[in-house]
């Protein structure tokens, strides 16, 4: 399979046409801050850069990215800068997706499996829980009084003994909603901060 | 770099801080705004005790604890955008995938690894070999007793946990991968090698769950406190409750990239357990992290204590010189 028709999960592909009459040379002197941050490598040649990054900090603008090529070509048109970077944090959050549909069906099986310790477990403490009387202080405040146990998982404070799949389905939302939010977020946010670099003084 | 003097240790040498409460800026803006960033913290915390100790039973239920705590942390990511303490900690969208990676993590494999052999095995276990009904005098206690009880045990277990975990090369392994973030977010509490996550969640505290609103109480500690340890909010906190409490000044300076400084500040919620051990020093840093803010891969932060355990074990126990043939 090829692998193109796939990789736009975690490939950013795109370009900016240059201003009128700035070089390639001009161009990547203005980028070329973008690539002295902590962590980042990088190497120009024939109206080419390519950069790496390892453990980049929070604080790189181009964190999200971990390599990447940017080439100018020139056009009828004029000069316009190419861009290919990648990202493996936005494949990461893409299989997140999948990771916690899988940690819920698991905890369904472990679900199935442990059933009886696990409710053996919530039953024990609960029938301690009838003795315990409220001190005299709290009923003059009107705290209300701890009722009878109920047989339920969500009595007063109890821990939910029984795991629920609920929640790993909640953060697969999540991480899918996350996962739309970021390969349109940062495909945005790279083209303004290439713009604005090569735009501003 | 010059460092700042504080008892017989010199912090500060390797990594910019501030020390004093003086020295640390304030928020700022209008009165209004001034207001609420000093009142914010007592406001809530006293809202939801009072919460808690009123509400009917049929609403003080655990499920109501989670609820509030999932608004809570989202408001506060709210109050990051508004107010934030360093420009450079702003919560970026692959900080964020991160630290929810990390949370969900909690929410979902770890809290099944918890049920069956970890924390709330452990108290199942306890509870039915030990005679607990000997703590019934614990539970005749007025409500906000046990509340504070439970959570200053609570707290002073994982004060002691968090200094050995500083002190002891076999804890510091998995705790030292929270210590490569490069900034403070509400979520961040939740980054961290898993085994360190569960050695963090194991607690003794639920060995008293005989009245589960104290335990209700008891976590607003917990969330109302605690959490302000990894937050990107400006404060002015009252003078009394940075006394008492740790906050996010604490602990960034727990976090800074200068290593003299990260040996203090241990407490979760309770600064004052510092104080009295003489571990506490009252400033902030901005630089956060370790070997000059190298942020480590999800990959790294899962197989970090592994790999290098196996090559602290290597190096002590490892082969002897290779042998040289007869001649």
């Amino acid at each position: 399979m090829n692998l193109r028709f796939i990789d736009w999960i975690w490939h950013v592909r795109g370009s900016l046409a240059l201003a009128p009459g700035q070089s390639s040379e001009d161009a990547f002197e203005k980028l070329d801050p973008l690539f002295h941050e902590i962590g980042t490598s990088h190497e120009r040649a024939n109206g080419m850069l390519a950069f790496r990054k390892k453990d980049q900090p929070a604080q790189d603008k181009m964190a999200v990215f971990d390599s990447g090529v940017l080439r100018i070509e020139k056009g009828a048109a004029g000069s316009v800068l190419h861009y290919h970077l990648i990202s493996r944090a936005l494949l990461f959050c893409f299989v997140l997706v999948p990771l916690f549909l899988g940690i819920a069906q698991l905890t369904i099986v472990v679900g199935k499996y442990q059933k009886p310790p696990a409710e053996a477990a919530t039953k024990k403490p609960a029938a301690k829980v009838a003795v315990v009387a409220l001190n005299p202080i709290d009923k003059a405040l009107g705290a209300p009084a701890p009722e009878k146990p109920r047989n339920g998982a969500d009595k007063p404070g109890a821990r939910n003994k029984k795991p629920s799949a609920t929640s790993a389905y909640v953060f697969a939302g999540m991480f899918a909603v996350l996962y739309v939010i970021g390969r349109i977020l940062e495909d945005w946010l790279v083209k303004r901060l290439f713009r604005k670099r090569l735009l501003g003084a | 770099m010059d460092g700042v003097l504080i008892g017989n240790r010199m912090v500060g040498t390797q990594s910019p801080v501030t020390i004093g409460w003086e020295n640390i800026p304030k928020v700022e803006g209008g009165p209004v705004k001034q207001f609420v960033f000093t009142w914010f913290q007592p406001t809530v915390l006293f809202a939801l005790l009072a919460f808690w100790y009123y509400a009917p039973n049929s609403i003080a239920t655990a499920s109501t604890a989670i609820g509030i705590g999932i608004g809570f942390r989202a408001f506060l990511m709210v109050l990051e955008w508004v107010n934030p303490r360093f420009k450079s900690w702003h919560l970026t969208w692959k900080e964020l995938v991160t630290d929810l990676f990390y949370v969900g993590f909690t929410y979902t494999l770890l809290r099944i690894v918890d049920l069956y052999i970890g924390s709330d095995a452990l108290i199942a276990s306890a509870q039915q070999h030990l005679h607990l009904e000997k703590f019934a005098w614990f539970t005749g206690l007025p409500l906000l007793v046990q509340a504070l009880a439970i959570s200053l045990i609570f707290d002073f277990g994982q004060y002691w946990m968090h200094r050995g975990m500083h002190n002891w090369y076999p804890l510091w392994l998995p705790h030292s991968v929270h210590h490569y973030i490069t900034q403070l977010n509400i979520n961040k509490g939740a980054v961290g090698n898993p085994v360190e996550l569960f050695l963090i969640g194991l607690g003794i505290g639920g060995l008293f769950d005989f009245v589960p609103r104290a335990f209700l109480l008891a976590g607003t500690f917990g969330l109302a406190v605690g959490t302000y340890q990894h937050i990107n909010v400006r404060f002015n906190s009252p003078k009394w409750w940075r006394f008492l409490f740790t906050t996010t000044e604490h602990h960034s300076l727990h976090h800074s990239q200068d290593y003299e400084s990260t040996r203090c500040n241990y407490a979760g919620s309770f600064i004052f357990i510092d104080r009295i051990f003489g571990t506490c020093i009252d400033g902030e840093a901005e630089l956060l992290g370790m070997e000059g803010g190298r942020r480590m891969t999800v990959r790294e932060q899962m197989t970090y204590p592994f790999t290098e355990g196996w090559k602290a074990i290597k190096e002590r126990f490892g082969a002897s010189p290779a042998a040289v043939p007869a001649e």
